[in-house]
């Protein structure tokens, strides 16, 4: 139960801009998910994660955020469910050198998921329902599929209410559960897509008042690589 | 016809009578069973608890002459206008529609005449029980039949609704018996259907979108009126952590036991926890947060005595609410009505049938003819009368624990007589130091 | 707040919500000392202008977040922009006009009133709707009108899959594609009283197509009673 946004920069002037355009992106999803926060930025050496328990104001200063650079970010804010406020519990979760999962709204049946997982070897860390879509669409790339395909293995295996947003080195991918209970607004620009829970997280983007703006469908994958 | 005990016939545990006639039913209607009332199997409850009275190492106080205050300040964590009652027992939600508009209105009196606040329900609000309810409680539903802003900010508290431990994860139903011209015209629906109501509202969902909704429900009304959150009792840890979270000022949680107006037999028989269980799992959550008293907790499902209102305040509630046993107070099941229970197949003691409209007592139903048989003045003074005893029982209790007022009683007040309710309750068996469970 | 003259009713008040919290302005919009209210700087926030009960008119010049105008009474306010998840929500009466796009649950319960979305609504769009009239100049998402029990739905370009799931007694009129009815909501015929109320619609929301290009959906009613054979529809 979460606010999420990314940012999936296509122009590359606006690379050193990434951490200064994704910082209020993050703190405007405050109120949705006060407990923790987590994000991740990919550039030219990878990806990189930060997990902290708090406020993300005081989570993206403690880290400069704002100073970093790079092609794309995701982010979190968390309002804990089932499972406890730590920074491990806190999004992205990330089971793959440049993996990153967050997600907003609620599996139910994601402990039988993680029981399989578990038989064929694949241990979750954390008692996280997130967690367990994050080391599943692992499995799924692990094994030779696209990110398109895993995030359509994920329809079919998880019941419940779900926003992912899902990154790798070069992709960026968002879907919404047959319901779509759970808020989401994408924005595209020439510039860059950029996606959040909440249209106001978006609200301070350049070029925003003229950004194409949808809201995704159910069932359908929405994703964008580089 | 043959006593079977008599004749040395033996009934199968697993098949017994009740359950050879719900197959009969289901294979000859094919829908499956509704009915009102609440869940009838037994469970652990409040009856396992008893009070350790005061005696050498406690002080009792004296019945009648020394105080033991009862009084409850509900909603001032956020809320300019929090309510302040005069006794810890209040009238649960319970839709007109359910109830005739007569039951709806001594509800009102017999809160009103004690001091204490009543509900609406599924169904929106009708003047007369505004008009007779001095606290009255706005309940905002999935369906929002009848929602008017105007209501809202007529009300005393809001009470947002998310479940009811009659059927967590369940919308209401209300089947056409009962769709009245005036209940279909404030409900905005045809008169006479099988109305279904939806179980997740229908603009928003989950505890970050309800941070938001009651965000709007405070502007709305200027941050003056209490708002509370009321839930089945599932995962009631978790559910209290996120209503609080949202920014509730009031918890309600309602046990399994609530009861219902019209629900699926197999919904209320089988999903949620007892009232035992859910109480300490609240003051958990509340408690973890800093809050417990805060944030007051209001606990239902199955209150029928002031030794339930004792023991679950001990255990932690702020206030309890109760539906089925002030029906029972209007009338609900009295043997006067033997005949008449008997001419739609039931009887004083077994009547459930709320959602079918022909309640011989004229409490659950629509028709004008029975609905005329309850008197609301009448009605009311029954109800004042009970939640009397209920708050001198409860008071005889509190001093025998040598508490001058009901909020004073804590768990280290209770022990348990079996396993079970001691596990649940997290209070040791009787006479001896062992809480089961604790520790997993 | 900025007043623009000195009566003791101006005629028009400024707000700027940089400067201005969405509180004060709501508990001015509640004891409106103007007439007509401009609301500048939402920046997309939570909540603003719900729960007006005064013939007002309130301008909001940029995106609204959730529930703007939510429970409106007798007010007109327009959104120069985009608006958040319940977007006039069970309103009772007066107007609400988005000049964007609105997100969820547009029009939700709605009581009465008009909700004129110029862009398109997306999902549950009118869901469990109770009277009020919502007309939207683009698409709909899935899942509009679900459960909606009365007022009209006017959709001027296509709605999504489940459209009138478990209707009652609303009525849908779409000009392009419906991706599939829901259950128990069917095509029905357009008389004449009905081409007439969708003409006034248009007309009210000012859209200006013709009446005759548009498909009335409703409910088949078959739904109504508790029965073994609806079992697959439950
Ligand atoms: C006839 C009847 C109608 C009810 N209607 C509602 C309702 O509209 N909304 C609601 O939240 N709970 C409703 N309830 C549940 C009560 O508010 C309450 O949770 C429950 O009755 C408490 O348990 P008890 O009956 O064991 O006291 C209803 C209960 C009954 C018996």
């Amino acid at each position: 139960m979460c606010g999420i946004v990314g940012l999936h920069l296509k122009n590359p002037a606006l690379e050193p801009e990434l951490g200064r355009l994704f910082v209020p992106m993050l703190e405007a999803m405050t109120s949705r998910g006060p407990d923790s926060a987590g994000l991740a930025t990919y550039d030219a050496e990878g990806m990189h994660v930060i997990k902290d328990v708090g406020l993300p104001r005081d989570i993206c200063a403690a880290h400069d955020i704002a100073a970093r650079s790079g092609h794309q970010a995701v982010g979190h804010t968390r309002m804990a469910t089932e499972s406890a406020v730590t920074s491990d519990h806190a999004h992205p979760f990330t089971p793959l050198a440049d993996l990153a999962l967050v997600h907003n709204g609620s599996f139910s049946n994601h402990a039988s998921i993680r029981r399989t997982l578990a038989r064929q070897g694949i241990a979750c860390t954390t008692d996280n329902d997130s967690e367990v879509a994050a080391r599943f669409i692992a499995r799924e790339l692990t094994e030779g599929a696209d990110l398109e395909d895993a995030m359509r293995s994920v329809l079919k295996e998880f019941d419940g209410f779900f926003t992912l947003l899902v990154t790798s080195g070069t992709q960026f991918a968002v879907l919404r559960d047959s319901f779509a209970c759970k808020p989401a607004v994408i924005a595209e620009t020439a510039d860059y897509v950029a996606m959040a829970s909440e249209y106001h997280a978006l609200a301070e983007l350049p070029g925003i008042g003229d950004a194409r703006i949808v809201e995704p469908e159910p069932e359908r994958v929405y994703a964008w690589s580089r | 016809m043959i006593d079977p005990a008599q004749a040395g016939l033996r009934e199968s545990a697993t098949f017994d009578r009740a359950t050879i006639a719900a197959i009969q039913r289901a294979a000859e209607t094919g829908v499956y069973d509704i009915r009102g009332w609440g869940a009838k199997r037994a469970v652990p409850h409040f009856d396992d608890l008893l009070l350790l009275g005061a005696s050498m190492s406690r002080y009792p106080l004296e019945g009648y002459r020394e105080r033991c205050d009862t009084d409850v300040v509900l909603g001032d964590r956020h809320a300019g206008n929090p309510l302040h009652l005069d006794i810890p027992i209040t009238i649960a939600g319970m839709s007109f529609g359910a109830l005739s508009a007569q039951a709806k209105e001594a509800l009102g009196r017999g809160a009103t005449e004690v001091g204490t606040s009543t509900t609406t329900g599924d169904g929106g609000m009708t003047p007369e029980e505004r008009g007779q309810s001095k606290h009255l409680v706005y309940q905002y539903l999935p369906s929002r039949y009848g929602m008017n802003p105007d209501d809202l900010r007529a009300a005393d508290a809001i009470e947002v609704v998310l479940g009811q431990g009659a059927k967590p994860g369940g919308g209401g139903m209300l089947l056409g018996q009962k769709i009245s011209e005036r209940v279909a015209g404030m409900r905005t629906l045809p008169a006479g259907i099988d109305q279904r109501s939806a179980c997740r509202h229908p603009d928003w969902t989950g505890p970050d979108d309800l941070t938001i909704k009651i965000l709007e429900l405070r502007e709305i009304t200027d941050w003056q009126k209490p708002i509370y959150v009321k839930v089945g009792a599932t995962r009631t840890y978790y559910d209290v952590k996120l209503a609080v979270a949202a920014g509730a000022d009031v918890v309600v949680v309602d046990g399994m036991q609530g009861g219902t107006a019209a629900t699926q037999e197999v919904f209320i028989e089988h999903v949620g926890i007892p009232t035992l269980a859910a109480i300490p799992q609240a003051v958990q959550a509340l408690d973890e947060l800093g809050l417990h008293r805060k944030v007051q907790l209001i606990v239902s499902g199955g209150i029928r005595t002031g030794a339930d209102v004792a023991k679950a305040m001990a255990l932690g509630a702020d206030a309890v609410a109760i539906g089925t046993a002030a029906l029972i107070a209007l009338g609900d099941n009295h043997p006067r009505y033997a005949d008449e229970y008997a001419a739609i197949g039931s009887a004083p003691g077994f009547y459930d049938d709320f959602q079918d409209g022909r309640d011989p007592a004229g409490i659950t139903t629509q028709d004008p003819e029975l609905a005329a048989r309850l008197d609301p003045v009448e009605g009311g003074r029954r109800v004042a009368n009970y939640l009397r005893v209920l708050t001198l029982e409860a008071q005889t209790l509190a001093r025998a624990c040598g508490k001058a007022h009901l909020r004073n009683l804590e768990p280290e007040d209770l022990v348990a007589l079996t396993i079970e309710a001691a596990a649940m309750a997290r209070v040791p068996l009787a006479g001896t130091s062992w809480i089961p469970g604790q520790g997993f | 707040m900025v007043a623009l003259n000195g009566s003791s009713v101006q005629e028009l008040m400024k707000v700027d919500l940089a400067s201005t919290s969405v509180r004060e302005l709501n508990a001015e919009l509640h004891a409106p000392t103007a007439r007509r209210y401009e609301v500048h700087n939402p920046r997309g926030a939570e909540a603003i202008a719900v729960g007006l009960r005064h013939a007002i008119e309130v301008e909001i010049h940029g995106p609204a977040g959730y529930y703007c105008a939510g429970m409106n009474m007798l007010a007109d306010v327009v959104v120069h922009g985009s608006v958040g998840t319940g977007v006039a929500e069970n309103m009772m009466s007066g107007s609400v006009r988005v000049r964007g796009d609105a997100s969820q649950s547009a029009g939700a319960t709605g009581h009465g009133g008009l909700l004129v979305v110029e862009g398109s609504a997306s999902m549950r769009c009118g869901i469990s709707m109770k009277g009020i009239d919502i007309v939207v100049g683009g698409d709909v998402g899935p899942m509009s009108a679900f459960m909606a029990q009365a007022g009209r739905l006017v959709v001027c370009g296509d709605a999504g899959d489940g459209l009138g799931d478990s209707i009652y007694e609303a009525r849908l009129y779409v000009r392009g594609r419906v991706g599939s009815p829901g259950a128990d909501c069917v095509e029905k015929e357009m008389r004449d009283e009905h081409v007439a109320e969708l003409g006034q619609l248009l007309a009210d929301a000012g859209l200006p197509h013709d009446p005759g290009e548009f498909r009335r959906f409703g409910s088949a009613r078959r739904l109504y009673h508790f029965a073994a054979h609806n079992s697959a529809a439950y």
